[in-house]
């Protein structure tokens, strides 16, 4: 039973990392940045290169990951989906381009790194252990210790930027209302870029985490921005406080259904009961209503 | 002494903390084809009143009634085919469609052939479009918009898209229509024209139940007007009544004068 | 809008004709009969998830039904013995049973609520199949599915498929320029001015979705013999996203767009296989390009200067 809280905690802090990367996005600029998997898969394989495959430190190769996404980020906002937005033939368009930098990436990930599965060096080595682990006590590795922590950080960092800084603010502000914004003098287009910078580079940072555990390889994203979208819808879309409920309510859910359940039927009935939910609840616990 | 028409009892509607109507009852009794309006000055929850009627909101309590039956609560296609049509306050149509094929579409309750037989092109469903094509052209000659029938619904002026609104209400063939606004907007000759369209489906036999703040038009079409103010009811009666009730009169002023037009 | 409406028709009626004389022009390759078959099957899927965009929604659950067909086929042949030609209409019965069942509680959410719900269903429909025990065979799938034409040739299955296809699109077309249609029309542009004359809107949602996945279903029960197996990844969620795809840059307006698209896009991708491992990479890279200059899809070129705006 622990273990499992253990567990639940663990990927609940990550989970919640790349949920409020997708709901960031989602809250500027009213797209669901179908990509986010695939940002997800490319910090991964940034973190693989640079600290499993050259040797750098850890700490350089993670925050390489979140640059080179938050860059990438940046590019695509400004070549597919600003001149998408402002086209605006029919407004499924943003989505459709967004499905489109999905496949691009994907891709691209096959083409140049193939399919196989990679791994890196764990950055510690060690666990704690909680009790008698024979008997309802638990373990946590450093690795999986670490990565939580780094989570948590990361999201505490991000939920005090939005807060307190100025251009937290602005991106608050846009996300409200971006017409109100402009009025009040909030550049919008730049705001818009670094909101969408960001939730790449909060993907990339949770990628470039989670391969120090479970490995990457190229085909990952589909499954991630799966999980994303689960914890937004249940959480609710375009706020924080739903993408880190829907973290950690994912995060739980897997780690209970594991341990009880044969390996596919947990998350089976994880999109049954989700799937329930929403009929009851369709903008989630903390969502506003949208299209 | 039979059941009244159309019958709104202790109406109530909260949204969180603000009340926009509380306890409103009205009546329209027989005989058909009376002209009922609820008028009253801004935020005074005719809207919201209306649109609790024709189902597109539940009250938080009270009921309404269509011809002694409970409605309330029911959703608008339900109570669309007991009888009680509602038209939009915003200019709310299909761009592309035509005038005609609007009404023509708008007669969607009256069709005989199922849907099965509509989607297999049967002798029945081809039988219904002819049949409500005709009946759709009577409707547009009663608006007078014969001659817009075939113009795309995006070309149309504001006035005529308003008379569109309440052709496709006629279409659905109600024996009440809530008349969401129908004047807003119009100049002094069209609201004329729009009064004149509006007494003649009352003729016809359809009660009409409108929301206005045109106070000439109001006055001149009425045959009873109830008035609502902060989302209560303060007043009914004839137009003379109400003209002259010093209530409605309060309630008024402090309003912009052009806007009374008393 | 009469000119597209001819317009669409001119395709379709030319694009069967076109594939109705194929074989003889192709010669018999059956590497090219076999990419026929593949787009008109996938062309047949798509039409289901265009009817679904003419009642305002993005389908991206659409693979999961065709898997529900798939499986549905395999499993009473391979199982029960039955033949195929009463396993092809049940599989598209099964399949817009479920649709209408599963769409009556989900079709009342809207925008991108709706379509994340899709892929998660497309999902979970796999992971049912994949943990379906001895009935579906698992991860294993249901292989060794006998075609329904007993000789070598390819052009039996492959005139079937073209027939099917032909299917699809009258069935899309009469749903789409009827009453029927009409009202999805108008339900999609102001669901409360469609309510406010009697429609009942969640039914008709419920009826376009049964009809989607039905087609659905038939598609991929014909790619069940085409393949002559089925397993769980059969029908992905990248599959339904490329049957979304396909209807996109076909043309949304055109009932012939699914196909267009379907098409072109199946087409252009085997063009590309001299790139051998850039290929998909090349194919991602022209998908993005066609979505920035084509916003209302291929058919839409040339189309008369009066965008037909909503």
């Amino acid at each position: 039973m622990l273990q499992v809280l253990v567990n639940g905690l663990v990927l609940g802090a990550v989970y919640a990392l790349i949920a409020l990367g997708l709901t960031m996005v989602f809250s500027i600029m009213r797209v669901v940045n179908f990509a986010h998997g695939q940002m997800y898969m490319l910090g991964g394989f940034v973190v693989y290169y640079l600290y499993g495959e050259f040797g750098l430190p850890f700490w350089v190769a993670l925050p390489a990951a979140a640059v080179a996404l938050a860059v990438v980020g940046v590019a695509f906002n400004r070549f597919f989906f600003q001149p998408v937005l402002a086209s605006a033939a029919r407004e499924e368009n943003s989505m459709l381009m967004a499905v489109g930098t999905a496949l691009l990436l994907e891709n691209l990930a096959l083409a140049f790194f193939g399919e196989k599965e990679r791994g890196v060096p764990p950055i510690v080595d060690g666990s704690f252990i909680v009790g008698d682990v024979s008997e309802n006590g638990a373990i946590l590795t450093y690795p999986n210790a670490l990565v939580a922590l780094l989570s948590i950080l990361f999201i505490t960092a991000l939920l005090a930027f939005v807060r307190f800084t100025r251009p937290g603010r602005a991106l608050r502000a846009v996300a409200q209302d971006a017409e109100a914004a402009r009025l009040q003098g909030v550049d919008v287009k730049a705001t818009t870029t670094l909101g969408f910078a960001i939730g790449a580079a909060l993907a990339g940072l949770a990628g470039g985490l989670l391969v120090t555990i479970y490995g990457i390889n190229s085909g990952v994203g589909t499954n991630i921005s799966t999980k994303a979208f689960i914890m937004i819808m249940v959480g609710g879309a375009g706020v924080t406080s739903g993408a880190i409920v829907g973290g950690a309510l994912l995060g739980f859910a897997e780690a209970i259904g594991y341990e009880m359940l044969p390996g596919s039927v947990t998350y089976l009935l994880i999109f049954v009961a989700m799937i329930v939910f929403l009929v009851f609840r369709p903008n989630g616990l903390f969502g506003k209503p949208w299209g | 002494m039979s059941a009244p028409i159309l019958e709104a009892r202790s109406v109530t509607r909260r949204f969180g903390g603000l009340v926009a109507n509380e306890d409103v009852s009205l009546a329209l009794h027989a005989p058909a084809g009376q002209v009922v309006s609820v008028i009253g000055p801004n935020g005074a929850g005719k809207s919201t009143f209306f649109k609790m009627l024709s189902g597109y909101l539940k009250p938080s309590s009270g009921r309404v009634l269509l011809h002694g039956q409970d409605i309330t609560g029911m959703p608008p296609h339900r109570i669309a085919r007991l009888g009680l049509v509602r038209t939009f306050q915003e200019t709310t149509i299909f761009p592309d469609l035509t005038a005609l094929e609007h009404v023509s579409l708008a007669h969607q309750l009256h069709r005989e052939a199922t849907d099965i037989e509509v989607l297999l092109g049967a002798p029945r469903a081809r039988g219904d479009e002819i049949r409500l094509g005709e009946s759709a052209r009577e409707i547009l000659e009663l608006m007078e918009l014969s001659s817009s029938a075939d113009t795309a619904a995006r070309h149309l002026p504001q006035g005529l898209l308003r008379l569109l609104g309440i052709a496709m209400g006629l279409a659905a063939r109600p024996q009440v229509l809530l008349l969401d606004e129908p004047y807003a907007g119009l100049n002094p000759e069209e609201t004329q024209r729009a009064v004149a369209i509006t007494r003649r489906i009352a003729a016809s036999g359809v009660s009409v139940l409108l929301v206005e703040h045109d106070m000439k038009a109001v006055m001149a079409i009425s045959d009873r007007i109830h008035v609502l103010h902060f989302g209560r009811k303060i007043a009914e009666g004839t137009p003379q009544e109400i003209r002259d009730d010093p209530k409605v009169i309060e309630a008024y002023l402090g309003q912009e004068d052009e806007e009374l037009g008393l | 809008m009469r000119t597209l409406k001819t317009r669409d028709a001119a395709v379709a009626v030319a694009m069967l004709a076109l594939l109705a004389v194929a074989p003889v022009a192709i010669g018999g390759s059956r590497y090219m009969l076999s990419v026929l078959m593949n787009c008109a099957g996938l062309s047949l899927v798509a039409a289901g998830v265009w009817i679904t965009f003419t009642i305002g929604r993005i389908n991206i659950c659409q693979a999961g039904f065709a898997l529900i067909g798939a499986y549905t086929t395999a499993i009473l042949m391979a199982r029960y013995g039955v033949s195929y030609w009463i396993a092809l209409p049940a599989s598209a019965l099964v399949a817009a049973a479920l649709g209408a069942l599963i769409g009556s509680f989900i079709l009342k959410l809207r925008g991108i609520y709706f379509s994340m719900l899709t892929i998660c269903l497309t999902e979970a429909i796999r992971l049912a199949f994949l943990n379906g025990g001895d009935f579906t065979q698992g991860s294993r799938g249901i292989t060794g599915l006998q075609q329904p034409f007993a000789t070598d040739s390819a052009l039996p299955m492959y005139y079937l498929a073209v027939a099917l296809l032909a299917v699809g699109l009258v069935v899309t077309w009469r749903v789409h320029d009827s009453r029927v249609g009409r009202i999805f029309h108008a339900m999609r542009l102001n669901e409360a001015l469609a309510e406010s004359f009697g429609t009942d809107v969640w039914r008709y949602r419920v009826v376009a979705f049964g009809i989607a996945c039905a087609l659905g279903g038939l598609g991929g029960s014909y790619f069940a013999v085409f393949t002559q197996s089925v397993y769980p990844q059969s029908f992905t969620v990248e599959h339904s996203i490329y049957y979304m795809l396909y209807c996109f840059l076909g043309g949304l307006d055109y009932v012939s767009g699914a196909m267009v698209g379907a098409f072109a896009l199946t087409i252009l991708f085997e063009l590309l296989s001299r790139f051998q491992q850039y290929q998909t990479l090349v194919y991602g890279v022209m998908m993005i390009a066609v979505i920035l200059l084509l916003p209302n899809g291929v058919m839409a070129i040339r189309a008369a200067a009066r965008p037909s705006r909503a």
